[in-house]
C-alpha cells in the first residue's frame, strides 16, 4: 500500500479559468523521496499546501496512509499535520525571543497541554545530530545556517512520518545549504520518513530518487 | 505557550509598556472622579455630623453652613444677640454656641465662640479652656505652640489685612482633632472678638481691654451685639426640628447642615455625572485607539501566526495566545489605573484637607470591586477581537503574504 495516494485531484481558484493543480493520479511509497520543481506559478506550493492539510482539498482523493485529507475540516487538518508532518520552510520562521530548544519544543508544547516525556530529550538530541552545539542559545543569535538547521530539528521533533521542505536551501548559501541538504536527507532516511522537497537547486534536486515536474498545475512525464 | 507570550512581550516591551500606560491613564480618569467625589462627599458628611442645626440670619442656607461649619468666610447677615440669649435658656438645648469670625492668625481663621462648643467638638488634648478673653484654643492641626501669643489679622481672606497691633491672644489649649474644618480654627471668647471690633468701630486709638475674665453671662445678655452664626446641639432628635421649625421665622434661618449638605451633594452628584461622562468618553477613545494598535500587531504577526499553525498549533492555542497577551496587557493597564487613581486621589485629597482642614477619607468601596470586575471583563471581551482575527486568519494565506 502506497504512503501516498493521489486521484483527480483538482484545484480551481475563483477568477481562473484553468485549475490551479489537476493530478490525475499520484502514488509515493512509503518512505520515498522526492523533489517537485517547475517555473514559479507552476502549482508547486498548492500542491505543498495541499499534501499537509494547509488549504483544503478541493476535489478528489488526497490519502495519506488511509487519511483522505479531502473533506477533513480545518481543526482535523491542523490535528492531523501536528501528528503527521514535519515543516521546513525558506524562511525558517523561527521564533525570536526563544532558545533553539524551545523553538524546537514549541510546536508541541502549543499542540498539548503537557509534552510527552520523550520530547525534550528527543529535542535535544535532535539539536545535536544537526550540529547545534549551545541549545539554550537565543536563535535570533544565530546564523541562517545555523537557524535552518534548527528549523530541521523542529521538523522532525515530534516524529513525523511525513517531512515537507520548501525550498529549505533557497535562502543559504551554498555552504550551509550543503549542509542542510545532508541532514534532510540523512534525517528523513534514518526515520524512515516521506520527504518531499521543493526546490530550484539542482545539486539538491539531483539527490532525490524521484523528480516530480510541475507545470501549469500538472504533472509532466 | 507562556514563555512564547512573554517573549512576545519582552521583545515589545517599549510598545507595550506605552499602552498599558494608556489604559492606565484612562482608567486612573474614571477612579478617581469616583474616589474623590465619595472623599468629598463622606469627609464634609462627617464633618457636619458634630453640627446638628445651625442658627442664622436669613439668607442662603448654603452660604450659613458653608461658614458656620467649613468656616468659609463669607460678609453673613448678623442674627440679634438676644437669640442666642433665647437658646441658651431653652430646655430643649443641650448647649449652644456662637459662631464669630472675620479675623486671621496667618492662614487660621479666628473664631469667637464659648467654652461649650470646646466640649461639643470633642475636648481638648492639651492645656485647658480660655479663662480670660485674652485667651485662646487652637485646633488639633494649627502649628502654634502652648504659650505662643498671636495677633489677628483682619479680613485676610479678602485681601491684604489690617493688623490688629494691639491685640494679643495667649494660646493655653488644643482641641482633640474633629476631622473637620474646626482643626484648624484659633478659637478665642465670642466677648473678646465683640471688644475687638467695637474699639475698632469706635474710638480708633483705644486699645481693647482683654485682660478680664471671660463672663459666661455676656452672651446670655439679650443686649448683645450680632452674630453672624449660632451652632446648636438639641437635646434630642424631636427637640431638633422643633428648634428648626421655632427659629425658622422673619428674623431667624435655622437649617440642618446635613440636609442642606445632601442637597449640595445633588449638584456634586451631576457634576461627578459629567465629570464620569468625561472619563468614560476617554476610556472608549483609549479602547478604540488600543483595538487599532492591537489590530495592526496581529496584521504585522499574520505570517507568524500563519507559522504557529503550519507547525500544528491548534487554532485554540491561538487564539488563547493572542487573548492571554492581549488580556494581560489591559488587565495590567486597569489595575495599575486603580493604582494611579487612588494615588491622584490621596493626593488630591491631602492637598483639599491642607486648604480646608476637612478629612476627606479616600478609600474603595465594595461596589468598586463591581466595577474592577466589570472592567475586566470588557477587557475580555476587547481581548477577544484580535484573538478571533488571528483564529479566522488561514495558515496558508498568511505564509505567503
Amino acid at each position: 500500500m502506497p504512503a501516498l495516494a493521489i486521484r483527480d485531484l483538482e484545484i480551481r481558484f475563483p477568477g481562473l479559468e484553468r485549475p490551479a493543480l489537476a493530478i490525475a493520479a499520484l502514488d509515493l511509497a512509503a518512505g520515498e523521496q522526492v523533489a517537485v520543481t517547475g517555473p514559479s506559478g507552476s502549482g508547486k506550493t498548492t500542491l505543498i499546501n495541499i499534501l499537509t492539510g494547509l488549504e483544503p482539498a478541493g476535489r478528489g482523493v488526497v490519502n495519506w496512509q488511509g487519511t483522505d485529507l479531502v473533506g477533513l475540516s480545518e481543526g482535523r487538518r491542523d490535528r492531523w499535520r501536528a501528528a503527521h508532518v514535519g515543516l521546513v520552510m525558506q524562511e525558517f520562521h523561527l521564533f525570536p525571543g526563544l532558545s533553539a530548544f524551545e523553538n524546537v519544543l514549541l510546536p508541541q508544547r502549543l499542540a498539548h497541554w503537557r509534552l510527552a516525556p520523550a520530547a525534550r530529550s528527543e529535542a535535544a538530541r535532535l539539536l545535536e545530530r544537526v550540529g547545534i552545539t549551545q541549545p539554550d542559545q537565543s536563535v535570533e543569535t544565530m546564523s541562517r545556517g545555523q537557524m535552518q538547521r534548527v528549523a530541521v530539528a523542529r521538523a522532525l521533533a515530534a516524529r513525523p512520518e511525513i517531512i515537507v521542505a520548501d525550498e529549505p536551501t533557497a535562502s543559504l548559501d551554498a555552504q550551509a545549504g550543503a549542509a542542510v541538504a545532508d541532514l534532510l536527507l540523512e534525517l528523513a532516511g534514518e526515520a524512515g520518513a516521506n520527504l518531499i522537497v521543493t526546490s530550484h537547486d539542482s545539486h539538491l534536486v539531483g539527490r532525490l530518487g524521484r523528480v516530480l515536474r510541475l507545470d501549469g498545475g500538472r504533472l509532466d512525464g | 505557550m507562556l514563555r512564547f507570550i512573554a517573549a512576545d512581550l519582552r521583545r515589545h516591551a517599549l510598545g507595550v509598556a506605552a499602552v498599558v500606560l494608556l489604559i492606565a491613564l484612562a482608567t486612573a480618569l474614571g477612579v478617581v472622579v469616583t474616589l474623590q467625589e465619595r472623599a468629598l462627599r463622606l469627609g464634609s458628611a462627617r464633618a457636619a455630623d458634630s453640627f446638628d442645626l445651625v442658627v442664622g440670619a436669613p439668607g442662603s442656607e448654603a452660604q450659613l453652613v458653608l461658614s458656620a461649619v467649613f468656616l468659609q468666610p463669607a460678609p453673613l447677615p448678623l442674627v440679634r444677640g438676644s437669640v442666642l440669649a433665647g437658646l441658651l435658656a431653652d430646655p430643649r438645648v443641650a448647649w449652644a454656641a456662637p459662631v464669630g469670625f472675620g479675623d486671621f492668625v496667618a492662614d487660621s481663621p479666628v473664631v469667637g465662640t464659648m467654652p461649650s462648643l470646646v466640649e461639643g467638638l470633642g475636648g481638648l488634648t492639651e492645656g485647658r479652656g480660655f479663662a480670660y478673653l485674652n485667651e485662646a484654643v487652637v485646633g488639633a492641626s494649627v502649628p502654634l505652640r502652648m504659650g505662643a501669643r498671636v495677633h489677628p489679622m483682619h479680613g485676610h481672606a479678602f485681601g491684604v489685612g489690617l493688623v490688629h497691633g494691639t491685640v494679643t491672644y495667649e494660646v493655653v489649649g488644643r482641641m482633640a482633632p474633629t476631622g473637620t474644618a474646626w482643626d484648624r480654627a484659633v478659637l478665642v471668647p465670642i466677648e473678646a472678638v465683640w471688644r475687638v471690633h467695637a474699639a475698632e468701630g469706635g474710638a480708633r486709638a483705644a486699645p481693647p481691654d482683654l485682660a478680664a475674665p471671660v463672663r459666661p453671662e455676656a452672651v446670655a445678655d439679650p443686649q448683645a451685639p450680632g452674630l453672624p452664626a449660632i451652632l446648636v446641639k438639641p437635646r434630642s432628635i424631636a427637640d431638633a426640628y422643633k428648634l428648626r421649625q421655632d427659629y425658622r421665622t422673619e428674623r431667624t434661618l435655622a437649617v440642618f447642615p446635613a440636609e442642606v449638605l445632601t442637597r449640595l451633594y445633588g449638584t456634586l452628584g451631576d457634576a461627578r455625572q459629567v465629570l464620569a461622562a468625561v472619563a468614560l468618553g476617554a476610556q472608549g477613545l483609549v479602547a478604540a485607539a488600543i483595538l487599532l494598535v492591537v489590530t495592526a500587531h496581529i496584521a504585522q504577526r499574520r505570517r507568524q501566526i500563519g507559522a504557529l499553525r503550519a507547525f500544528g498549533a491548534p487554532r485554540a492555542s491561538i487564539f488563547a495566545i493572542v487573548w492571554l497577551e492581549a488580556f494581560f496587557i489591559i488587565g495590567a493597564g486597569l489595575l495599575a489605573g486603580f493604582g494611579f487613581g487612588y494615588i491622584a486621589a490621596r493626593a488630591v485629597s491631602a492637598w483639599l484637607t491642607s486648604q480646608s482642614g476637612v478629612a476627606m477619607p479616600v478609600g474603595f468601596a465594595a461596589q468598586d470591586l463591581v466595577v474592577v470586575a466589570g472592567f475586566l471583563a470588557a477587557g475580555a471581551l476587547l481581548a477577544a477581537v484580535p484573538a478571533s482575527l488571528a483564529f479566522r486568519q488561514s495558515p496558508a494565506g498568511a505564509l505567503r503574504g
